[in-house]
This record gives C-alpha cells, sequence and structure tokens, in this order.
C-alpha cells in the first residue's frame, strides 16, 4: 500500500513543481530577453483556463490518443524514483528499459491522437518528434548501456544506492553525463531542437488542432514528461539524494538546460540529426570505451 | 444579464489571465505586435501569448482593414475557435473602414459580420493602446461582460445575414480558384 | 508424428480438388484442420521419435523436442489465422484452389522441419514449404512472377550450402542426426571445419530469414506475394530461418565447439560474425522499411530487421539474449502476421498498397485499425505488449556483454521501428479520407477475428508472459544454457534480467490506473463539440472543419500528409548503396554470359549447327575416345 501513496506523491510533486518549474522557465527567458515575463504560477492559469473552455474533438480516436498519452505518462511518473531508495514507489519495476519504453506509450498515445485529428500539421510535426527522437535517443541509451554496464544493474534505485558509495556518475564518467545532458534537452524538447513544435513553421506541429481540455491534459502530460526526463537525469547522473536534494538538483537541471535552450536558435531536422550522430553519439562510445577499459573516476 | 456560478466567475477570472492570442494580420497593423510582444512592452507578462492555430487560440486581434474575400476567412477561423472566444477589432480600419472606407472591396465596419469585444481606435494603436486594450478586455471578462461569443450565438441569423449580404454566394468550388 | 505429416501432405492434394469443386469449403477444412493442429501439438509427448526411412545407409527420424513444439506452436497460430482470414479474404482471388492445397503443404513442410532429427530430413522438408510457399507467392499476377524466382533462387543458395555443409559433416562423421553432430564437434580439433560447417548450416537461416547479404527476396517477395500470404511469409516461413540460425548455434552448442575462439565478452568468433549479420540487417531493414511507400515492403523490410534482432538475441548464447530472441519469433510471428494481415484486409476493400493513395481508413475501417495498432506497439516493443519483453531481454543480454556497438544498432532499429510503423498509421488510417473510397465498409468478421485473436494473444503475453516464457526455458534448458537466476519467476511476478527486475502486471496495472486517471480528468471538464472530419464526403461543398490556415478545402486528399513522411530524414540516405542492385548487376552478369554462349551454340543457322557439329566430331576423332 505505501508504494501506492508514494506513487501518488510523485504525480503530486510532479504536477506542481514541473508545472511551477515551467513557469519559472518563462520567467527566465523573459528576464534573458529583457523582459518582465509572466508571474511563476502562469502555467497554471493556462491550464486551468485550457481545461475550462469548450473544446472541439476529432473522433473517437483524437479522444483516446490524449488519454493514452496522459495515461502513459501518470505511469511513468509514478515508477521514477525521487532520489533514493525509500522514495522508490516500486523497487522491482523500476528498471530503466522499462520507464523508456513505458514512457514510449504516451508519446506513441500523443502521436496517433494528434494525427488522428485529420491534421497534416500534426503528421509532420509528428515526424519530425520521431526523427529527433532517433537522434538523440541513440547517444542517451550508449550512454546509459555504458552506466548499466558499469555497474551491473539497470535498476535505478540500485544506481543510486551505488552512486551513494561510489560518487556522482557526473565525476565518475563526466562525458556520458554531459551526452546524456545534450540529448536530454532534445528529449524536453526545449530551443535547439524544438523542431517538433515549431509555432511558425508548422503551427505548432502536433498540437495544431488542440482545444480547450486536450491543450490542458497534454500540458499535464508534457509536465509529467518533464518529470520523468530530468527526474532520470537526476537519478542516474546526480545521486538522487533525500527527496529536498533530489528536488534542487531537479531545479538546477532545469535551470541549466532553460538558460541554454533560451539563447539558441532552431535546427533543422537533419542538422539536429547529424549533430547527435556526429559528436555526442562519438563521445558516448568513447564513454562506453572508457567504462570497459576501467578509466572512470 | 444572467448572474454567473461560483465556477464561472472563477474560469472568467482564470481567462483574464491567460490570452492567448491569434493575430489574423490582415493589414498594416500587425507591424505594432512585434514591439507589442517583445523587450519594450512586453505582453506576455499579462499572460498574452502568440498562438498558431484558431483551436487553441482565446482572442482574435484583426489587425486592418478587410476585404469580402478575407472576410471569409476570417469568419471561417473565428468558427474554429473554442468557446469562450474574444475579438478585439484593431485600428480604425475595422471600425469604419479607415483610409479604405470607400472602396469598393472592403467591409467598413467589423460588428455586423462577427462580434467584437473591443475595438482599439488609432491609424495605427501604439502598442500602449494595445496593451490598455488588452486590460480593457481582461477587466470586461473578469465581470462577465465579454459575451461576443454568447451575442454570436444568439444572433446566429442576424450575422449570417449580414454575411451572406456582403459575401454574396459563392460559386466555385475549388482550392485554387474562388 | 510422420503419418501426420503425410496424411497432411497427401490430403493438400485432395483439398485440391475439394476447393476446385467449392473453394470454400476447402479453406472452412482448411481452418479446422489447422484448429486441430494446434490442439495436436499439445498432446504428442516430449522426445516422441519416429523412424521414417534410410538415406546412405542413415536412419531419417523425427523427433518431438521442446524447441520443435515451441515453433510449432507459434507457426501454426499464424497460419491457423491466416487460414480462418482466408475464409473470405480468397474471393478476391483467382486461384483459390491452389491456395488451399499449397497452404496446407507449407503448414506439413513447416511441421517437418520443427520436428526433423536430422539434416537431411529437415532438408527435405525445408524443400516441401520453401517450394509451395514458390508457388503460392505468383498466384495470379504476372508481375509477380519475378518475385517467386527471385525468392526460389535466394532460398536455393542458402539450402545448398546448408546441404553441403551436411555432407561436409556426413563424410567427417558418417552422421546426420543432429545430437549426434553436436557431441561430434564439440570435440572436433579441427577449428575451420567447425566454423565452415557451422555456417554453410546458418547459411540456409539466413537466407530463409532474411539476414544481410541474402535479405533482398524479402522486399520483392511479400511485397508482391498474395496479401494474406504474406502474413505467413513474413509470420511463419521466416521463422524457419530463424529456426535453422538457432540450431546452428544453439543445438550445436557453439559455446562448447567454439571454446578457444571467444572473441569479446564470452561470445566465439562465428557467432559474433553472425551477430554482426544481424545487426546489419538491422541497419539496412529499418532504414530501408523508414522510406517505403508500399505498406507491404515497408513490414517486409521491418522483417529484415526484426529477423536481426532474433540472430543477435540468439547468437550472443546468452542466457537472456537467447530468451529474448526465441521469444521475440513469438512477438514478430504475431505482430507481423496481424499487420499483414491487416493490410490485407486495406487491400481487399480499396486495392493498393500504396501509403500514398491511401488515409483516413480508420472512420471506414476501425476494427482493423485497433488490431494494426496494438500489432504494432507490440513491434515496436512498447509495454504493455509483449514484444517489450523480448526486446527487453535482449538489450539485458547486450548489456551485460558489454557489446556496445550491437547495443546501439538494436536501439537505433528499436526506435526506428516507432518512425517505420507510424507511417501506415498516419498515411494510411489516420488523416483525411480519399473521396473515392468514401463507400468502403469493414472487413466481415470472419477476417478481423483472427486478427484480434492474435492481438489478444500478444496483449496477455505482455501482461502475463509466463506461459509463453516456460516452452522457452525448456528450451534452454535443452540446449544447456543455464542463467545464474531464474528469468521467469512466476511466483513473484517477475521477469528478471541480469540486472535487476521488473513485474509486468505491475507495469500494466500502471497503465490502467494511468488512463483510468486521464479520463476521470477528461469527464470533469466541459463535453467536446464534434468535429466531423467526413462532413466534405456527406455534403457537397462543405470544406473540412480543421486548421487550414483559413482556406476552404474542399476536397481531402489534398490536405493529408502521407507521401514521404520522413522527408527530412530520408533526404539523409538517398543515394546509399544498394545491395540488391549489386546482386542484380551479378544477375544481369550471368545472364549474359548465358546469352553469349547461347548465341554461340544455339545459332539460328544451320550452318553454324553444322559448323559446332563438325568441330565436335573433329575433336571427338582428334582425342581418340
Amino acid at each position: 500500500m505505501t508504494a501506492v501513496y508514494k506513487a501518488i506523491l510523485n504525480l503530486v510533486i510532479a504536477f506542481f513543481f514541473v508545472i511551477s518549474l515551467e513557469g519559472i522557465a518563462r520567467k527566465i527567458t523573459a528576464r534573458i530577453q529583457r523582459r518582465i515575463g509572466p508571474p511563476w504560477y502562469q502555467n497554471f492559469i493556462d491550464i486551468f483556463k485550457a481545461l475550462s473552455k469548450h473544446p472541439f474533438s476529432n473522433g473517437w480516436i483524437f479522444d483516446f490518443g490524449v488519454l493514452m498519452a496522459l495515461g502513459g505518462a501518470i505511469a511513468t511518473a509514478a515508477i521514477i524514483p525521487m532520489g533514493s531508495t525509500f522514495w522508490t514507489p516500486f523497487p522491482n519495476t523500476d528498471n530503466f528499459f522499462v520507464i523508456m519504453y513505458l514512457f514510449a506509450v504516451g508519446s506513441l498515445g500523443m502521436a496517433m491522437g494528434m494525427v488522428g485529428s485529420g491534421s497534416p500539421w500534426s503528421a509532420i510535426g509528428v515526424s519530425r518528434a520521431l526523427t529527433q527522437m532517433l537522434g538523440y535517443e541513440l547517444p542517451y541509451l550508449v550512454v546509459m548501456s555504458s552506466v548499466m554496464y558499469m555497474y551491473k544493474t539497470s535498476s535505478i534505485h540500485l544506481l543510486i544506492e551505488k552512486q551513494a558509495t561510489n560518487g556522482w556518475n557526473l565525476y565518475v564518467m563526466p562525458i556520458g553525463a554531459i551526452v546524456a545532458f545534450i540529448s536530454l534537452i532534445g528529449m524536453l524538447g526545449k530551443k535547439p531542437f524544438d523542431i517538433a513544435v515549431a509555432p511558425a513553421e508548422i503551427a505548432s506541429g502536433p498540437m495544431a488542432e488542440l482545444s480547450g481540455k486536450y491543450m490542458g491534459l497534454l500540458q499535464i502530460m508534457h509536465a509529467f514528461s518533464i518529470f520523468v526526463e530530468v527526474g532520470l537525469f537526476v537519478d542516474l547522473f546526480l545521486g538522487g539524494g533525500s527527496l529536498g536534494w533530489f528536488l534542487v538538483k531537479f531545479i538546477v537541471v532545469w535551470v541549466l538546460a532553460t538558460l541554454i535552450s533560451s539563447v539558441l536558435p532552431r535546427f533543422r531536422i537533419e542538422q539536429m540529426l547529424k549533430f547527435y550522430w556526429g559528436v555526442p553519439l562519438g563521445l558516448a562510445f568513447l564513454n562506453a570505451l572508457f567504462v570497459l577499459l576501467g578509466w572512470t573516476f | 444579464m444572467k448572474e454567473r456560478t461560483m465556477w464561472e466567475q472563477i474560469a472568467d477570472s482564470l481567462r483574464s489571465r491567460s490570452l492567448w492570442m491569434l493575430h489574423y494580420c490582415t493589414g498594416c497593423g500587425a507591424m505594432e505586435l512585434p514591439p507589442t510582444m517583445t523587450a519594450r512592452f512586453d505582453m506576455e507578462r499579462f499572460g498574452v501569448a502568440p498562438m498558431a492555430t484558431p483551436r487553441q487560440a482565446d482572442i482574435m486581434l484583426i489587425t486592418g482593414y478587410l476585404n469580402t474575400k478575407t472576410l471569409r476567412r476570417v469568419i471561417y477561423t473565428y468558427e474554429q475557435m473554442a468557446d469562450p472566444k474574444y475579438v478585439i477589432g484593431f485600428g480604425s480600419c475595422t471600425i469604419n473602414g479607415g483610409i479604405y472606407f470607400d472602396s469598393y472591396s472592403t467591409i467598413n465596419r467589423l460588428d455586423y459580420y462577427i462580434p467584437v469585444d473591443v475595438y482599439i481606435a488609432g491609424c495605427m494603436p501604439r502598442p500602449e493602446a494595445i496593451l490598455e486594450a488588452f486590460n480593457y478586455l481582461m477587466e470586461k471578462i473578469r465581470k462577465g461582460e465579454a459575451d461576443g461569443w454568447k451575442r454570436y450565438k444568439e444572433n446566429y441569423e442576424w450575422y449570417k445575414q449580414n454575411q451572406i449580404r456582403s459575401l454574396g454566394e459563392v460559386y466555385v468550388h475549388d482550392e485554387f480558384h474562388e | 508424428m510422420f503419418t501426420l505429416l503425410v496424411a497432411l501432405l497427401i490430403f493438400s492434394v485432395v483439398n485440391y480438388f475439394i476447393s476446385k469443386a467449392s473453394w470454400r469449403v476447402g479453406s472452412i477444412i482448411n481452418a479446422l484442420i489447422g484448429s486441430y493442429l494446434i490442439f495436436q501439438v499439445f498432446t504428442i509427448p516430449k522426445g516422441t521419435e519416429v523412424t521414417i526411412g534410410k538415406f546412405l545407409g542413415e536412419t531419417l527420424a523425427l523427433q518431438w523436442t521442446n524447441a520443435g513444439f515451441y515453433f510449432s506452436f507459434v507457426s501454426l497460430l499464424v497460419i491457423v489465422a491466416v487460414m480462418f482470414f482466408a475464409i473470405k479474404w480468397l474471393d478476391s482471388q483467382k486461384h483459390p484452389a491452389a491456395f488451399n492445397m499449397f497452404i496446407l503443404m507449407v503448414t506439413a513442410g513447416s511441421l517437418g522441419v520443427f520436428m526433423a532429427k536430422d539434416l537431411i530430413t529437415l532438408y527435405i522438408f525445408w524443400e516441401i514449404a520453401v517450394l509451395s510457399s514458390m508457388l503460392i507467392i505468383p498466384m495470379g499476377k504476372k508481375e509477380s512472377r519475378k518475385a517467386a524466382v527471385v525468392y526460389a533462387v535466394m532460398s536455393a543458395v542458402g539450402t545448398y550450402m546448408f546441404l553441403y555443409g551436411a555432407f561436409m559433416i556426413y563424410s567427417r562423421y558418417g552422421t546426420f542426426s543432429m545430437p549426434e553432430i553436436a557431441k561430434n564437434l564439440a570435440n572436433d580439433p579441427s577449428t575451420s571445419f567447425k566454423v565452415a560447417v557451422v555456417l554453410l548450416i546458418a547459411a540456409a537461416g539466413i537466407a530463409k530469414s532474411g539476414i544481410f547479404p541474402l535479405h533482398t527476396w524479402l522486399r520483392i517477395a511479400h511485397g508482391n506475394a498474395p496479401d494474406a500470404f504474406s502474413a505467413v511469409l513474413s509470420g511463419q516461413l521466416v521463422k524457419l530461418g530463424s529456426y535453422v540460425l538457432m540450431i546452428s548455434v544453439a543445438v550445436f552448442p557453439s559455446l562448447k565447439i567454439f571454446a578457444n575462439l571467444k572473441l569479446y565478452s564470452g561470445v566465439p568468433a562465428p557467432n559474433y560474425f553472425l551477430i554482426a549479420l544481424g545487426a546489419a540487417s538491422i541497419i539496412i531493414g529499418t532504414l530501408m522499411a523508414i522510406k517505403q511507400d508500399d505498406m507491404k515492403m515497408l513490414i517486409a523490410y521491418s522483417s529484415v530487421a526484426n529477423g536481426g534482432y532474433i540472430l543477435v538475441g540468439i547468437g550472443t548464447m546468452d542466457p537472456l539474449g537467447f530468451e529474448g530472441g526465441v521469444l521475440h519469433v513469438f512477438n514478430h510471428a504475431l505482430a507481423a502476421a496481424v499487420i499483414f494481415m491487416a493490410f490485407a484486409s486495406v487491400v481487399y476493400r480499396t486495392h493498393t498498397k500504396k501509403i500514398s493513395e491511401l488515409g483516413g481508413l480508420i472512420h471506414k475501417m476501425p476494427i482493423t485499425y485497433i488490431a494494426y495498432l496494438f500489432a504494432i506497439i507490440s513491434l515496436a516493443g512498447i509495454p504493455p505488449m509483449s514484444g517489450f519483453i523480448s526486446k527487453w531481454m535482449i538489450y539485458q543480454a547486450l548489456v551485460r556483454k558489454g557489446m556496445f556497438i550491437t547495443a546501439a544498432i538494436a536501439f537505433f532499429g528499436s526506435i526506428g521501428s516507432f518512425l517505420y510503423v507510424f507511417r501506415p498509421l498516419a498515411g494510411v488510417f489516420l488523416g483525411q479520407l480519399p473521396r473515392k473510397y468514401k463507400d468502403v465498409k469493414e472487413v466481415p468478421p470472419i477476417m478481423w477475428i483472427p486478427m484480434l485473436v492474435l492481438v489478444a494473444i500478444s496483449f496477455v503475453m505482455g501482461v502475463w508472459p509466463f506461459p509463453i516464457l516456460q516452452p522457452i526455458e525448456n528450451m534452454r534448458a535443452d540446449f544447456g544454457i543455464a542463467p545464474s537466476f531464474k528469468i521467469a519467476d512466476a511466483q513473484n511476478w517477475l521477469v528478471r534480467g541480469f540486472s535487476g527486475s521488473w513485474n509486468p502486471v505491475i507495469v500494466f496495472n500502471l497503465f490502467i490506473t494511468g488512463f483510468i486517471v486521464a479520463y476521470i480528468l477528461y469527464t470533469l471538464f466541459p463535453k467536446p463539440k464534434k468535429v466531423d472530419l467526413l462532413k466534405p464526403h456527406k455534403e457537397e461543398g462543405a470544406p473540412i472543419n480543421i486548421y487550414t490556415s483559413g482556406e476552404f478545402i474542399y476536397t481531402p486528399e489534398l490536405y493529408h500528409y502521407n507521401t514521404k513522411f520522413y522527408a527530412g530524414f530520408e533526404r539523409m540516405y538517398e543515394k546509399h548503396p544498394s545491395w540488391e542492385k549489386l546482386l542484380y548487376m551479378l544477375a544481369k552478369f550471368f545472364h549474359d554470359v548465358g546469352e553469349w554462349i547461347h548465341g554461340w551454340f544455339f545459332r539460328p543457322s544451320p550452318s553454324a549447327y553444322t559448323f559446332w557439329l563438325a568441330m565436335t566430331i573433329l575433336i571427338i576423332f582428334w582425342v581418340r575416345w
């Protein structure tokens, strides 16, 4: 039963914490652009406003896709360990690959629902998003395999425990951490990699047909996704820590990603692929080689 | 006017703080929007953000004169927006035709075709005026007075009649000619 | 067992004549026989052995093993589903009677392969399966004849290498029986002989399951075969290849045979060679599948990639990798069969297999869509479908062995599979329905029920995988690949890897809970207004009511994105080198040489014949035979 409470806590934190952070990110971007920017709680207002509107539904697959997206994101966010074994809701199931692929359920649901709306912009956006996934996942998964190979476990709470004795992975394998961070920016869909949602080119891509509560639900889903992505990075490279520390590290990673993204323009698709399959993938293999040779700190 | 329930009041105050905007840039008025969005005036601090499609948007900003061909698109776009939705007529062109008042192809008064909640007078209105209009609209939404979308529903026949009168029948249905 | 196979073969001919009278009766009988066979494979006791004859003084025998049981079961699931599917689908075909006959022959042949105890029996039944399937491929279509020839030639390349290997073994050990060979090979001192033999035996599997150098026939054969038969080709016949590959690395215990050839983290060099071929097919299959416009060819290339997965998994000879590879046989068989049947349904109704000509069929064929959707979830390896489990196991094995490059390729194939399975989803089923398909109807129940049954099996095995893992564990035990822990732990509901475990039931429950929470949130807020995407079809002059940048669009198919779906990515490898072209060049070369010789000897003039006759006689006299 405690597992259920912990999972609920996961979701509550994911909701309030991440949505506040999204607002803070907007504030930070505004300050960098010398604007005042919206208040930090702006995203809560946006979400609840969106939920209060009278939306349009483009058929049952549209509804089903949105539900599947949110359901998948909730399921994934419920598994993520928050920095320590104690805050691990399901210690038997927090396997890295399970999380990565369960996460894909949400993405698939979203992609399907959005293309089901009948809009070609959504289809273009989804095709870009999938291509981008091909780009960032490859270096990320190679780094993750080297982490798992080194510690002989892919269970995330065990990896956190190993880091407690061995030192953060950021120090143990700095190259890997950097590559994973670059992949993380792509995963978050932040600025140089916001190819899928390019409002000026493809009418915000997958979201072109979203109105009212569909938009709201997908924003909540997006918040859960951010929680999963950044949470995984914190757990795997910054050594977790107590719940408070976990959240502090979470903020640090998020703010860093925001800072980087707010000063960079957008890549094209093939530029993005060439970027990811160039230096980051090479570094990921280098990192794997170092792990094989035992050249870690 | 009907009394609003508590939920509607809460919803209205939320709506007033988060206005997502679709700017239908028909005329020269679009030029005033970049300074409004960027560092000088920064409309995002009021929660106003530009959106890409009518489905996501709350307010439609019509920035300039409308000829009949454009008006069809504006009406089509307006009907695609989700309720509640608000319209801001921007510049004197939407009020009385502006300097194009005697053109054969432009319409003079936007209010006949879709309900307008706020007009901004001027040719061109400065960004300060735009922000003023946003704040006025927010105030109206909070009070529950911005009911253009309800009026459009209630007086649909009247609006339709006006639209057809100005636009006439469209004979060729084709993507490339009309 | 032997009587069963012979009865099947004889009855297939009988069924031809029954089908000539009424093909529907014939196909119903087929389906019933198939169902009976599924029941039958469970009743044969393990280890049953039947002698069927003698060859070169060696007894040929059938033996019922755990591996045979597993592969037969999977094959029969696919075949029976297709047989039921064909009861209605066959009315779109010109030669239903021949189809009924050959599909029974394919069944008999593949069951024989899985039952064979020695290489020659295996070869015989293999050829029965291959030849009968070869005769189905061109059925009724002229342009498919070339496909059948390519298929037969590629297959022959593999089988002759196999046969050569078998006779090499016979000349050295004097036996064809596989257990004997395994024993002999383990004690053989000559490394080069062992490598040669194992790779020669594996060649048949490589050709059949579409592994890299011999993968080109899959596109042509799968793409041109009758639509429902593509399901058998990809779901079942390709698995014959996986079976032979499994024989060459697992039945002949490669870890023991090549104990002195360990290349990297305990994987022997020949296995590594096979893994490299598998990895190459993953890359080729994925990249080529992404850019296909023909939906059947798309899934054909995905079969290449998935064959690569199976080979990579089995090739590691790691307990997890082996189980993953073998489980992937099951997952891919079901998923590919359902996908091909869904495409067959689409073609049955719309008569085209080009993605760029289709769209929006979800409005007309929702059940086919659901079947396709769940099949691709399984194929892409997303929980809660069973496809995830095998991919998870293969990743575990690759990470454990530290095979990072292979792992990276496997990841690439997995993410790439999201790309290529989404292309038909978006292009064929979602989006805008073209005007000309506005009267298309859902296929009849007899066609969608088999699809849904296969999907349901795959789904249940994804949530509760232990029944299907049990036979695989038995197989693994037979081949002596022992893990240090229990992989399928049904007591604790866990699937274990070398590094941690996961609980499929919890994962499924979490997803369902998430879905319910999402649904509750969904119902709390205002009801949506319905947008009728089919309005332009129903009302003349109604524009489509979605975001169109203010433009009025009356022809929905113009507002549908299905051509060059991944243009940005496809452009990056437009000018790729083509193995297929190289093979065609080779074929052209032999063809030209043949023409040249033909031109010399068979001149259509009497004087040339006289000349050659004179020359021959002269030579004969000259050498004085």
